[in-house]
């Protein structure tokens, strides 16, 4: 246990250092990652998909706040859908808008949620994302968790039914692809299933850890995750979604695995960051680079060393770890 | 010289004024009900935005039955209930940012009352020096 501490001490010290560079790759990295999964999804505009573009939104996005990246992303979609059918890109284009109304009203600081939500889902973990966010969110975070569900579905659904919205011609066509996409939607019980369970999850999980007790954060994931499986079981029973058993069970218990690592590194954490301040009195000008203090050090070696051969008169000294 | 405490002080407070002070110091010159009104105000405009968007996509998925039953239907039935819908989203919606905005601004006061804190702390700081070199 001890071990695991000093790693996780040195990887937050390591964080701390070089912050104002993991920080820049870290975005890169994800938003590199949601591109190339909508560009290999749904890419219908030849002109996105090329690898210069890709790469520059994503560079511009790891110097941007997360949110532009959001927006980025979203237009892409938007762009790609508009390839595809100029009455799809409208659909996505206002739902888009009404998710991000209700979205950054109330939580524009957990975008990266947003982001997660549709690659776990590409990695059949989306259970990771609602119970990690219930650890590091509010109450609130479940309205991001939402958000991220339906980005997913959009994706996904415009994927499965792309043939028959290609080629609108006409108002008839027009209006006949608009309603396949707006029925995608709204009678997409796995897409409304998934987004309830989700946010239910999300804040039991936060309720449950901000309780008073001992392991709160242990039975909050385990609790979580029960309510989790239990939820979608329930609800592809009796709203006939389209889930697989095996896949929420296992998915949800590696997600809980993931999530118990995690938790590992972000309890108790009360990390502070290398702060960079200006400021002036009547005297100076202060430049200050303020780096955290890391309460728990690595130990040194442990010497101990016995030497029988000490010359007389020499008090023996033995080292021991302390 | 250098006074230590003074930068350590100043450093906190430097640091809170970049992140979090930025918001709270805006926040904390409105009254608490004025501020909440604002933000309830502000959440009835997207609340509006969103509905309309809803409407417009409703509208558009049923354009044909509503083009050919647009002579025959009680439009002012129609209007009322889609008013009806409107007010009772945007009850439920306002009440849940009243209290999000109520939270708000009760942790950003809380932030402020500790930051006045520091502030008093440094002024006692400079009354010390402003002796010492008296």
């Amino acid at each position: 246990m001890t071990n695991l501490l000093v790693i996780k001490e040195q990887i937050i010290k390591f964080y701390a250092r070089f912050e104002i560079y993991i920080t820049p790759v870290l975005k890169f990295l994800v938003m590199l990652a949601s591109l190339i999964a909508i560009n290999a999804n749904i890419g219908y505009m030849s002109r996105l998909k090329n690898p210069a573009i890709v790469l520059i939104i994503a560079l511009l996005c790891s110097f941007l706040p997360i949110n532009v990246g959001i927006i980025l992303a979203a237009f892409v979609i938007v762009l790609h859908m508009y390839a595809l059918s100029m009455p799809a890109a409208a659909v996505v284009g206002l739902v888009f808008l009404i998710l991000f109304v209700l979205y950054f009203r109330f939580t524009p600081k957990e975008a990266i949620a947003v982001l997660l939500m549709p690659l776990c889902f590409a990695l059949k973990i989306p259970y990771l994302v609602p119970l990690a966010i219930g650890f590091v969110g509010g109450p609130l975070s479940c309205i991001s968790v939402a958000c991220g569900t339906i980005a997913y579905y959009i994706i996904h659904n415009v994927k499965a039914s792309s043939e028959q919205m290609t080629g609108a011609e006409g108002v008839d066509k027009a209006l006949s692809s608009f309603k396949l996409v707006i029925d995608m939607l709204l009678k997409n019980k796995t897409m409304i299933l998934f987004a309830v369970t989700f946010c239910i999850t999300a804040v039991v999980v936060y309720l449950i850890r901000r309780l008073k007790v001992n392991y709160s954060w242990y039975i909050a994931l385990g609790f979580g995750s029960v309510i989790n499986i239990m939820i979608l079981l329930i609800g592809s029973m009796t709203m006939d979604a389209d889930v697989s058993v095996i896949g929420v069970i296992f998915g949800t218990i590696i997600s809980a695995g993931l999530v118990f690592v995690l938790q590992f590194f972000i309890h108790n954490l009360d990390y502070s960051r290398t702060e960079y301040v200006q400021f002036e009195d009547d005297d100076y000008y202060y430049y200050v680079k303020a780096i955290p203090k890391i309460t728990m050090e690595a130990p040194q070696n442990k010497v101990r060393r016995i030497n029988p051969q000490q010359p007389a008169g020499k008090r023996r000294e033995y080292y021991t770890d302390e | 010289m250098l006074n230590n405490e003074k930068i350590r002080l100043m450093t906190r407070m430097a640091s809170f004024d970049e992140v979090e002070g930025k918001r709270d110091i805006a926040v904390n010159g409105y009254f608490r009900g004025d501020y909440i009104c604002f933000q309830v105000v502000m959440s009835a405009i997207y609340g509006t935005i969103a509905f309309a968007v809803v409407v417009a996509l409703y509208l558009l998925y049923n354009l044909e039955s509503f083009l050919a039953d647009f002579y025959k239907m009680d439009l002012m039935a129609f209007a009322k209930d889609w008013l009806t819908r409107y007010f009772i989203v945007l009850l439920i919606y306002l009440v849940i940012s009243y209290f999000v905005y109520a939270f708000r601004f009760s942790r950003s006061k809380r932030r402020i009352r500790a930051y006045q804190q520091q502030l008093k702390q440094l002024h006692q700081i400079y009354e010390e020096e402003n002796e010492r070199r008296r």
